[in-house]
């Protein structure tokens, strides 16, 4: 077995059912949910919330047992404490001790993990500049916003040069500049060869940088692959804005393409499939036309969600 | 069982009780009464000196159990609240560990705190010239181990249920040891064996907590037999190594939502 190839993170029909309180009926969150994860992955885990996944997250770092089924990390049960030597967590909208400064917290967490008092000290002064809170790792914690805070949970994440990270959205709270300083991030720790499994609902990351996913949606695995696949091109579309298009050229456009033509003063708009676009804009440029704007149309999460769970009831998915 | 896991959770838990307002208020109350005892001493004919004595002791026990109890019912309760506790328990520790570095830090404020109250005692006991030896000591030494055992209480609860219901079960069984010589007494004078097998369980269960007791041999200055002093350091330890196995046996077991 190719050293890609090695499965890191493998969870094998994990079942967990909650009671929600004393006498009342257990209601059951994950249902038999089965995926792996490759050496070197990034890998998102996607879905809609109270789908499941922090409670996956969770079973895998030991702090929900699950009903059934197993989850192994580098081999190890998650059972054991010892394996999360090699792991690093960021959880959802992590939470300090927040009459601490960043530096104590990560010096507090450096300890936890082990982390030789020699080397302690340079290690959170080189995360503390990697998270780009240099400028206020010695001010208390409750003095942090929001994306601060998710800042200081990806530095104690990464305090103890783990092999493996897990990511409970990681973008949530932050800025446009922090999102992609946090995808940044996440791509040296992949050039790094570690491996990222992540929870997101921000589609536009995923795509960007994660190399396989797994869709989530009500406690099931509706998908499982690489997210180029699901969001098959046959089904993207196009707004394609186009200026000084002669009448009969945007006559033949809503014959030839099917697709929504508007137009507003001497310009139109048009909404077509993306594998149209290139034929198109030929006929359109030949016509004398400008092209004023081309905007791919994203699916919408629900839409992805959807489409998710009827393709696994058409026996399509993973 | 790793210290280099274990040290640094108690240490941060003291420098997180020391910020409850609460431990201040109850310190502060307990220097007041301690101080008080001089004037309720002065309203006395007799026994000044043992009145100031024995008010400042049982002042002393007084508030110590009240920020035993009512810091030690949040100890895990409030990590899993705060959610600080989901990137501790991430960390290659196991939750016995985390379990036993809250409590050693909850024992090592109270114990903190005892120190303090007993220079306050001594301050007043020197002020008013009542007398100090060393069956003072040996009764603040005993008193400690009975915090401990105290504090084993609260995280015995504070594992499992919410801070109001670990507050009442903790002063419950707290009560409840300091009564339980006299219901295994009453129960060896019941007529029904059946009840006196009861009684004997349920003093062998509860805590014997009337043995830490040695205020009266203190203040009197009736000699303290080395039984006195080492049989309840020892019953104390093994009592409260029972609680935190059970405790921590419960706590490995839950699930952290």
């Amino acid at each position: 077995m190719s050293d890609e190839s090695k499965v890191i993170v493998e969870i094998d029909r994990i079942v967990k059912d909650f009671r929600p309180g004393f006498g009342l009926r257990r209601k059951r969150v994950l249902h038999g949910v089965s995926f792996s994860v490759r050496k070197g992955e990034i890998y998102g885990f996607v879905g809609p919330n109270g789908a499941g996944k922090t409670t996956t997250l969770k079973v895998l770092m030991g702090l929900i047992r699950p009903t059934s089924g197993s989850a192994r990390i580098l081999d190890c049960d998650v059972s054991r404490s010892d394996f999360r030597r090699h792991v690093g967590f960021l959880p959802e909208n992590p939470y300090f001790y927040t009459y601490l400064s960043a530096r104590e917290i990560l010096h507090f967490y450096a300890r936890l993990s082990g982390v030789p008092s020699s080397r302690r000290a340079r290690r959170v002064d080189e995360l503390i500049h990697r998270v780009g809170l240099d400028h206020a790792a010695d001010a208390r914690l409750r003095t942090y916003s929001k994306g601060m805070l998710q800042r200081v949970g990806i530095a104690q994440a990464l305090v103890h040069d783990p092999e493996v990270v897990f990511l409970d959205e990681p973008m949530s709270g932050v800025d446009p500049i922090g999102r992609k300083e946090i995808r940044d991030i996440i791509l040296e720790l992949k050039g790094e060869g570690k491996t990222v499994l992540m929870n997101t609902h921000i589609l536009s990351d995923v795509e960007m940088i994660c190399d396989r996913v797994a869709i989530i949606v009500k406690g099931k695995i509706r998908y499982e692959g690489p997210i180029g696949d699901f969001l098959v091109a046959d089904e993207m579309r196009s707004d394609v804005v186009l200026s000084h298009l002669p009448p009969e050229i945007g006559e033949r456009f809503e014959e030839d393409f099917g697709g929504q033509v508007h137009g507003v003063g001497d310009r139109i708009e048009l909404h077509v499939l993306e594998k149209q676009v290139d034929g198109l804009l030929r006929i359109a440029l030949d016509a004398g036309a400008e092209v004023v704007s081309v905007t791919p149309v994203r699916m919408s999460l629900e839409h992805i969600f959807l489409k998710a769970v009827a393709q696994s009831e058409n026996g399509g998915g993973a | 069982m790793r210290l280099q896991h274990i040290w640094p959770i108690a240490t941060n838990t003291v420098r997180e009780s020391i910020r409850n307002k609460l431990l201040y208020t109850l310190v502060f109350f307990a220097v007041i009464v301690i101080a008080i005892s001089v004037v309720i001493a002065s309203l006395s004919y007799v026994e000044g000196q043992r009145i100031i004595q024995d008010v400042g002791l049982a002042a002393i026990r007084l508030f110590s159990v009240g920020i035993a109890v009512f810091v030690g019912i949040g100890l895990i309760h409030g990590e899993i609240e705060r959610r600080t506790i989901y990137t501790i328990l991430s960390k290659p520790i196991s939750r016995s560990e985390f379990l036993v570095g809250k409590f050693l830090g909850l024992v090592l404020t109270v114990w903190m705190q005892l120190v303090f109250m007993a220079i306050a005692f001594v301050i007043v006991s020197l002020a008013s010239g009542a007398p100090l030896g060393a069956g003072h000591a040996q009764a603040l030494l005993v008193f400690g181990v009975e915090l401990v055992v105290v504090v084993a209480i609260a995280t015995l609860f504070s594992s499992f249920t919410t801070p109001m219901l670990a507050a009442l079960f903790t002063l419950g069984i707290y009560m409840a040891g300091h009564l339980s010589r006299d219901l295994d007494e009453l129960g060896r004078q019941a007529d029904d064996p059946k009840l006196t097998m009861a009684a004997t369980w349920i003093y062998r269960l509860l805590p014997d907590l009337e043995g830490f007791d040695l205020s009266i041999q203190a203040v009197h200055g009736l000699p303290i037999t080395n039984a006195e002093v080492f049989l309840p350091i020892l019953y104390g330890i093994g009592y409260s190594t029972v609680l935190l196995i059970a405790a921590s046996t419960i706590f490995r077991r839950r699930d952290l939502k």
